[in-house]
This record gives C-alpha cells, structure tokens and sequence, in this order.
C-alpha cells in the first residue's frame, strides 16, 4: 500500500521548498562541462515554470500515468544518448539527475517524493562540487549551504503538516539570523573537519590546471616548444608565491631559474638526457658565499616539473616533496603536488656552472647564416652579443601572438616575421652565439611578480615565466644575458593601489584555494600535525622557562604578601555576597531539597517555583517509584527545617547523605 | 497507547539516518577518490549535524510551555485550552515549533518567538474521555533546524484538568415526584413540584409534558408551565463502582455508560430546582441545589474510579427519609 496523497497545497509548499536549492546546486555544471549547456538551460526553465506555477497557487502535478510515459521515453533517450552520442558517463549520468529532479518536482504527491527529489539535488550538488576546481566554487559552497540549510528548515517544519500550512510557516523559518548563525557555526565546525579527514590517496585535482594544458606542458615537461610556452604565457594562474628574510631588492634578484635547454629540434627545446651530478663533482648548491637571504617558496608544481630557484642559490631545504639536483644545476621534482621549499640566497655573482652550451651543429642553417651576416665582421664574443640584442631590440617586435611559422620557427623569426615572444627572442641569441662559437644556452623560469596583500610575499603568476640566455661570454661561466625587449620582459614587482590590493586578496584566496584546499592531502596533514607537535613542544619549552624565571621570584616576601593579598580578597568577596543579597548558605536539608528539584526537573522538563516541596515529592514518587519513600523523606526533613526551625541532628544529616545517594543513583 | 510526548527528549528521525547514510557515502567516495571537492561536502555534512544538534537542544529547551482550560471541560465536547508560551533565550529566536496534545487534532504550529517573547495561544480542543489529567501527555515538538532529530519538551499543567462525564441527555427524570416531597417547607423557587409557578418560553431541556398547549397557540411560540420547587426529601444518585477485577472492557463501558447517565440526571434535577447529592463507593456528596452542586456532582463524577469489588468501600450512609436512586 503507497502512502495517502498529498493535498496541493502541501505539495505546493514542498515544491516551493525545494527550488531554490533546486535552481542552484547543477550550475558549476555549466562551467565544468560536467553536462551540457543546453540540458541544465532546459532544466532551469522548466524548473522556473514550476516555480512560478507555485507561486501563483497553482501547482503542477503530473499524473504517475505521465511520469511513467515521460520516464520510458528518457530511458529510450539515455540509451540512445549512450550508445549513439557518447557524451560520456559523467554527462549522461548528470543527464539523468537532471531528469529525474525535475519528474519528481513536476509530480510531488507523498512526502516521500519530495525526500527523493531532496536526494536527487544532493547528488546534483556532489556532482557540480567534485567537479569543480576553481576558487569561486568556495562561493558556490557558501550560496548552496545557505539555500540548503533554508531549504531543510522548511522540509522539517512541513513534515508535521499533514495539510496545506499557512504562507507565512514557510516564510517565517528559519529566520535570517538563526541561519547566519548556523552557517556561521558550521563552517567554523567544516574547517578543522575537512583538514582532519583522514587522506588514503593523493589529491583528484591538483591545482593550478589540468596537465593538458599548454602551461602544464611549458611547465612539467623535459621539453618546450615555442607555441605551447606563449600560450602559458596568457594564462594568470599563479605558479609560486614566495616571501624572502630580508626582503630582497627588485630586479634581479626575483629571476628564478627554472630549466635549461641545450638541445633544439625543429621548433623544440630539448634538456639534455637528465641525470644526478657526476660522482665526485660539486653540486652547485654546496654553500659558500656570504648569506643573503631566506627565501621561501610555495610551488604548484605539477608532474615532474623543476624547482624555480633564484641565481646564488646556496642551499636549499624541502619541507615536502623531493627533488633531484640534475647535472646543470637545475633541481627535478620527482613526485606530483605542491612542493614548499626554502632557499639560502647569497651575494654570489650570478654565474651559472654547467656542462656547455648549445651545439653549434644543432642551429639550423639559415640561422647560422643569419648570425654571420649579422656578426660575421666580430670575434670578441661581449661585441657579438651587444651586435644581436641590438639588432633585436630595434627590428624585432614583442608579441605573445607571433605569426605562424613555415618551417623552423626561430628562422621564420628572424628572417620573415620578426615578431615573437620572450622565448623566440631568447632561442635566436642562443642559437646565434652558438653558431658563432660562443657557449650559450636558453633557460626558462620566471622574473618579477605582484606584491601580495600585505607585500610580505610575491606572488608569481604564469604570465611572469620568462626565458633568457645565458652565455659565456668570457670563460668565467655562464652569466644571464636577457635579450628581449624591455616590452616583453615581465615587470621587476607590481605594486598597487588599496583597490589592486584588495583585489590581489582575491589571488592570494585563489593560490590558498589551489593549493591548501584542492591540492591538499596526507603529507600536508602529516606537516600540520609536525606543526602542531613543534609547537606543543615550543609551548612546554616556555613553560620550563617560565618556571625557572617564576622560581626566582618565589620568596617568603612575595609569597606572604601574595597570602595576604589573597585573604583580602577573600574577605571582601565574602562581605560582598553577603552584603548584596543579605542570604546565608543553604543548609543541609535545603541543599537536599534543591538537588532533589534539579533532579525532577531533569526527568520532567523545568519545575516551576510555585511547586511545594510536597507535590515535589509526589511528582519524583511519580517519575522514579522506587524513590518515592525517599523523596518523601527528604522533603519531610526539609519541611521540618526550613517552616519548622528544626535542624538535622548529625544521624539524620548522615540519613540523608544516604537517601539523596540513593536518588541520584534512580534518577 | 502511545504516548505523544514521550519520556525521552531527543530522537533521530528517519531522514536524519539518511543523512547518516549520505555521509557515510559521501565518505567512501571522497576517501576512495582523493576528491578535496568531496572532502569538503562531507566535513560540511559533519559540521551541519553538530550544529544541528546543538541548535535543536537550545531551540526546544528554552521554550516553557504551560496548559490552562478556560472554563468546564466535558468529554468529547469542543474545549477551550489557554496555551502559554515564553522563550527564555536572550539572543535566538525559537522557532519551528509544534504543540501536541491529545485533545488536539494534530500538531498546532506556533509562530517563531522573539527572544524573551511571551505568548498566550487560545485554541480548541476535545477530551476523549473524563477523568481528571495531573500529568499531561503534552508539549512541544521541533525538528529543527536541519530534521535530523526531533526534540521533545513536556509542558506544564498551570493545575489539574478536570474533564466531566458528557451528560446523556434525558427528558425526563427517572426520580419519581413522590419521591421529591417531604414535610420541610417549600422554598418558592421553580423546581419539578405541582404548583404553577409561571409562564414562560420552553427551552431546552424542558419536560415536553409541561408545555402549555393553549398559550403556545396563542402566541405561535412555545411555552411552558414553570412549577414551583419539590425538593422536600433529598434525593442521591448513586453509581456502583465496585467492578470485579481484571476488569473486561464490557463493564468498564457499562460502568462509563452509568456515570453518565448519573450526570443527565443529575443536570435534569438540578435545573427543576432539586436537591441532589451523589453516592459511590467512598464518595458521597451533600445533597444540594443551584449551579455550584452542578459543578461539585459533575467533579466527583470526573474524578470516579472503578475498584475492585474485594477492597470496595460501602456506599455512604442517610438521613432517614432520603431517597438514593442507582442508576446503571
């Protein structure tokens, strides 16, 4: 037997209960493609209708004969859909919520129905939040817990309704106050939660993007091409941010080297074969050189990308993740996620050990060409380079967009479009030194950044990666020579008006998001949790301290004047109390008494003043039979002392201890 | 019988173990997945149950609820309750609430209460059955804020409920006139005796014998001949509530039916002008007239009790001359 159907009116009350919830929660689907436009387009229309057929009192209600008609047609759709289309099983089980929300709101007839579409929205919500990976899903999570807790308040008042209620019991709850303080409360309770929840697997989504793209490519990867890394150029994903002891002047200084290449294969930068330092050779980070600063660096590393680290890196320290230190001085990441790293900067001159340069043999011939009818009449290597970047800076133009080249690139470059990015311009004085014998190789990472909120951290975003050169120029190693233009190179630090700033919280929300939030998990709890041990551990460390200073002070003098001190204020909180209510403490009996009261209000919800000690008693005999003599007897020897001035001896004192033993344990 | 407020003040509801549910699978999924987006739905889950739990304590208990009937109450007839609300909170607004009581058809919704706000509710209500309530199986009632639990709070007699007999209407009295004559004087007020006292319009209740045919004609309305008082013997009804034990539900019907009947009688009398008092088994009440007698017979019908036929006490002694009447 199905349960007794709804009237309209409840049905339209829980129909108008629900849509708010309704309309929100496949929205982020729009943006995730987790569905098609067009079907949760569809949907929020027809829910919109609904919604207003409600509101003007007059509710749809599909007839279970349409439903089932309506729902073997979908299926027939799903199938085809499936079979036919292909949009994947996200989609289409998405396709599907999206249906089945919608029959059940057009055809609310039990109670039950709505706890089913109340479901089906709560999985709509679980799909658009899983599949959400940008920072404004934080605001989507704040609107769908405000509508959801609205939307529950209600549901659980009309559940007692077995009628239409009145318009104003929907209206009325929750109220706004009560829900701001719900929400409020429960987002206080989310956070330790969800960073307490215990992490068996690596993160699903690992900010900043998805490894298909170009800026993951330009990023991760052992090679570079020259399109992919304009492309990442475009993007403003923020990639580090760091934060140095003492500040470290701009310019130079905030040029963190990623990676180099000495390897180029039509249109394409290769790293040489990767492998560890040589045995026996000194690893370019060994120390030495007078200490700068401290630099550390949150990285949002994705895949086995390489550590940005600034020119006269001396040491450098992982609080997680691990690296591998690479023959050219360039440190490899071995895991995936978010690396934190600190850096020892000194005043080193910004020379470069490594292997070589560029083969002479792997620029390509019209660039070889090229070079020599540009530098052909010099050999000092300083003039050559001087001869290229200026020839680069007056005929060459910046462009994150250059035209698309036929054949290789750098030659397209040089020859037919001169216009390009920062890694055209850097590829083509490499590989114009390299032709004229000069060792030179390209090297990619970034330079400059965007102050932070409070201009104690840089952030550094994709549109700050930049590629330079570096040469040796005079055998002393290999020195940064940066041949783009100054258009193109990326500012030294972006300061900001309040506005901007403002504005750059919402970056600094956007990297917390990316990486404390999406790229969270269990060595990032594994590090809080060393946190939290450090800083008990500091925390008792203080204490001894404390002690050893307290044990000082701690003499006759001070403890006696302490003693008086105490007595004094003990004396004058005694005459206070006294003196403001002019009672004196409760005797036995009547403390008897009173707990006897807290113990029946306990059972029986609040016992008004106006109860006498003799119905106090028939009540308790009411609610605990068995401590029926006893109450009696309790009140019975409060009676006699509170109205009849007579005290307990020390065997009824002793009776009573017993008696109000007893309750409390039946009660 | 179940009870509509139970001893017990919280409990979950079913939705609140398909939250219980949800969460466990939102768990599964977030821990099988590594999905943060999960993670966060699901600590938010978590956070929400505890915030319910502690809002929905504070919501139901800083609400007293105190019952009060405005005027008599009869058994199965329309009631008046005066229900007093007061929200105790200093700051939150108690809100969601349900009052339940078994004279009510189902659960009265109560507007939200402003924080210290008091409210006096009117409604109206049917009492199955007579009997006095000392322990009312009333209170409130709220699922909120989310309807994982529902919270109960017991409300509070302002005093006892005394719930009379639906008199069974009668006609005539089944006392014999005889019966209600004896040698003190008459008091001159209307009652069931001989004398014509005057004319006046029937109302109901009215012994259709005492119409005044003529009159009626005359003036195309009903009237009635009012008679001067009889009540010269006192006259006890008297109902035997000895039952043998363990009572079937027969007599216990029977025993209900007597009561009454002893109150339409009862009524009957006293609005003739007689003296009646009442007799049980340990209860008896002074033979009197006018309406505070009506009130004293109709309570000591509410308040009777079946006992047992070994432990019954013997019905109350009389003046001689008095007249008891049994009525079953």
């Amino acid at each position: 037997m199905g349960q007794k159907s709804m009237p309209p009116g409840l049905s339209r009350a829980y129909l108008l209960a629900l849509a708010p919830s309704a309309f929100l929660a496949p929205l982020p689907l729009l943006w995730t493609h987790g569905s098609s436009r067009s079907a949760i387009l569809l949907y929020e229309l027809i829910l919109l209708y609904l919604w207003y057929r409600a509101r003007v009192e007059r509710p749809v209600r599909v007839s279970d004969g349409w439903l089932n008609v309506l729902g073997l047609g979908y299926l027939g759709w799903l199938g085809f859909e499936m079979a036919t289309l292909r949009l994947g099983l996200l989609r289409s089980v998405s396709h599907l919520l999206l249906f089945t929300a919608i029959a059940k709101l057009a055809s609310l007839k039990r109670p039950s129905e709505a706890r089913l579409a109340l479901l089906v929205i709560f999985l709509l919500t679980l799909a658009s939040a899983s599949s959400s990976t940008h920072v404004s899903s934080l605001v989507y999570f704040a609107a769908m817990a405000w509508l959801g807790f609205r939307t529950l308040g209600r549901l659980a008042v009309l559940a007692d309704f077995s009628d239409a209620p009145p318009d104003r019991v929907l209206a009325s709850v929750p109220t706004a106050g009560m829900s701001a303080v719900a929400i409020v409360g429960a987002a206080a309770c989310t956070v330790p939660l969800f960073f307490a929840l215990p992490r068996l697997h690596g993160p699903f989504a690992v900010a900043p993007v998805r490894l298909e793209d170009a800026f993951a490519q330009a990023q991760t990867s052992d090679r570079v091409d020259l399109e992919s890394f304009g492309a990442a150029k475009r993007s403003d994903r923020v990639i580090l941010r760091l934060a140095a002891r003492p500040a470290l002047p701009a310019g130079d200084s905030l040029r963190l080297r990623e990676a180099d290449f000495t390897r180029y294969q039509e249109g394409v930068w290769l790293r040489e074969p990767g492998s560890g330092p040589r045995r026996g050779t000194r690893s370019a980070f060994a120390g030495g050189g007078a200490l700068s600063a401290v630099m550390t660096v949150e990285l949002n590393a994705i895949g086995r990308g390489f550590l940005f680290l600034p020119y006269g890196t001396s040491a450098i320290r992982l609080d997680r993740g691990r690296a591998v230190e690479r023959s050219d001085g360039v440190m490899q990441i071995s895991g995936r996620g978010p690396v934190r790293y600190e850096v020892d900067v000194t005043r080193r001159p910004a020379r470069v050990a490594g292997r070589g340069g560029i083969s002479a043999a792997d620029v390509p011939r019209e660039v070889q060409e090229y070079a020599l009818s540009l530098t052909g009449d010099l050999s000092d290597p300083k003039a050559i380079y001087r001869r290229i970047e200026q020839h680069l800076l007056k005929d060459f133009v910046y462009t994150l967009d250059p035209p698309r080249a036929k054949g290789d690139p750098i030659a397209h470059f040089l020859k037919r479009s001169k216009a390009g990015h920062c890694e055209y311009f850097a590829s083509a004085a490499a590989m114009m030194l390299a032709a004229r014998g000069v060792p030179a190789r390209l090297v990619t990472g970034s330079y400059g950044g965007e102050e932070g909120l409070f201009a104690r951290t840089i952030l550094v975003r994709a549109d700050n990666l930049h590629a330079w050169v570096e040469a040796d120029l005079d055998g002393t190693g290999f020195q940064v020579l940066d041949p783009t233009p100054p258009s193109g190179v990326p500012p030294v630090l972006r300061s900001f008006s309040l506005l901007s700033r403002l504005a750059s919280l919402g970056k600094e929300i956007e990297f917390f998001y990316d990486r404390r939030v999406l790229g969270f998990d269990s060595a990032d709890q594994a590090g809080a949790a060393e946190t939290v041990r450090e800083q008990i551990s500091e925390a008792a460390s203080s204490l001894t301290g404390w002690r050893s200073a307290a044990a000082e002070l701690v003499t006759a003098q001070n403890v006696g004047l302490l003693l008086v001190m105490a007595g004094l204020a003990y004396l004058l909180a005694r005459r206070r109390r006294g003196g403001s209510s002019g009672t004196r403490r409760a005797g036995p009996a009547a403390r008897a008494y009173l707990a006897l009261r807290r113990m029946l209000a306990k059972r029986r919800g609040i016992v008004p003043d106006s109860v006498p000690p003799e119905e106090v008693a028939r009540l308790f005999g009411r609610e605990v039979p068995p401590g029926a003599g006893d109450a009696r007897a309790v009140v019975a020897i409060y009676t006699a002392s509170a109205f009849g001035g007579v005290e307990p001896g020390p065997e009824e004192k002793r009776e009573l201890k017993e008696r109000m033993r007893r309750l409390r344990k039946l009660a | 019988m179940t009870r509509l407020i139970p001893d017990w003040e919280i409990r979950i509801t079913n939705f609140g173990l398909g939250y219980i549910l949800m969460c466990l699978v939102v768990a599964i999924a977030a821990t099988n997945t590594g999905n943060n987006g999960l993670y966060l739905v699901l600590a938010g889950m978590l956070a929400a149950m505890v915030v319910s739990g502690v809002l929905s304590r504070r919501n139901v208990r800083a609400v007293r609820c105190e019952i009060e009937t405005v005027g008599e109450v009869v058994a199965t007839r329309p009631a008046w309750l005066k229900l007093r609300f007061q929200n105790r909170m200093k700051a939150g607004t108690a809100q969601s609430l349900f009052f339940l009581h078994e004279a009510l058809p189902g659960p009265l919704w109560i507007d939200p209460l402003a924080p210290g706000e008091s409210r006096e509710v009117v409604v109206e209500g049917k009492f199955p059955r007579r009997g006095v309530y000392r322990d009312v199986d009333a209170g409130l009632l709220s699922r909120f804020p989310l309807g994982l639990f529902r919270k109960y709070r017991r409300a509070e007699l302002a005093r006892e409920i005394v719930v009379y007999p639906l008199p069974e209407a009668n006609a005539v009295p089944e006392v014999p006139p005889e019966d209600a004559r004896g040698g003190r004087p008459h008091p001159r007020s209307r009652g069931g005796g001989t004398d014509l006292r005057t004319l006046r319009e029937f109302s109901p209740g009215d012994d259709p014998r005492d119409l005044h045919w003529k009159q009626s004609a005359r003036m195309r309305r009903w009237i009635v001949r009012e008679r001067e008082a009889e009540r010269d013997r006192a006259v006890f009804l008297a109902v035997d509530n000895a039952v043998t034990f363990p009572v079937d539900s027969a007599a216990l019907e029977r025993f209900e039916r007597a009561v009454a009947r002893c109150a339409g009688q009862a009524l009957l009398l006293l609005s003739r002008g007689a003296e009646v008092g009442f007799h049980a088994r340990g209860v008896k009440v002074a033979a009197r007239g006018g309406r505070s007698q009506r009130l004293r017979i109709l309570e000591a019908l509410a308040r009777l009790e079946p006992v047992p036929t070994t432990t019954a006490q013997p019905f109350p002694s009389m003046r001689r001359g008095d007249v008891r009447w049994f009525v079953s």
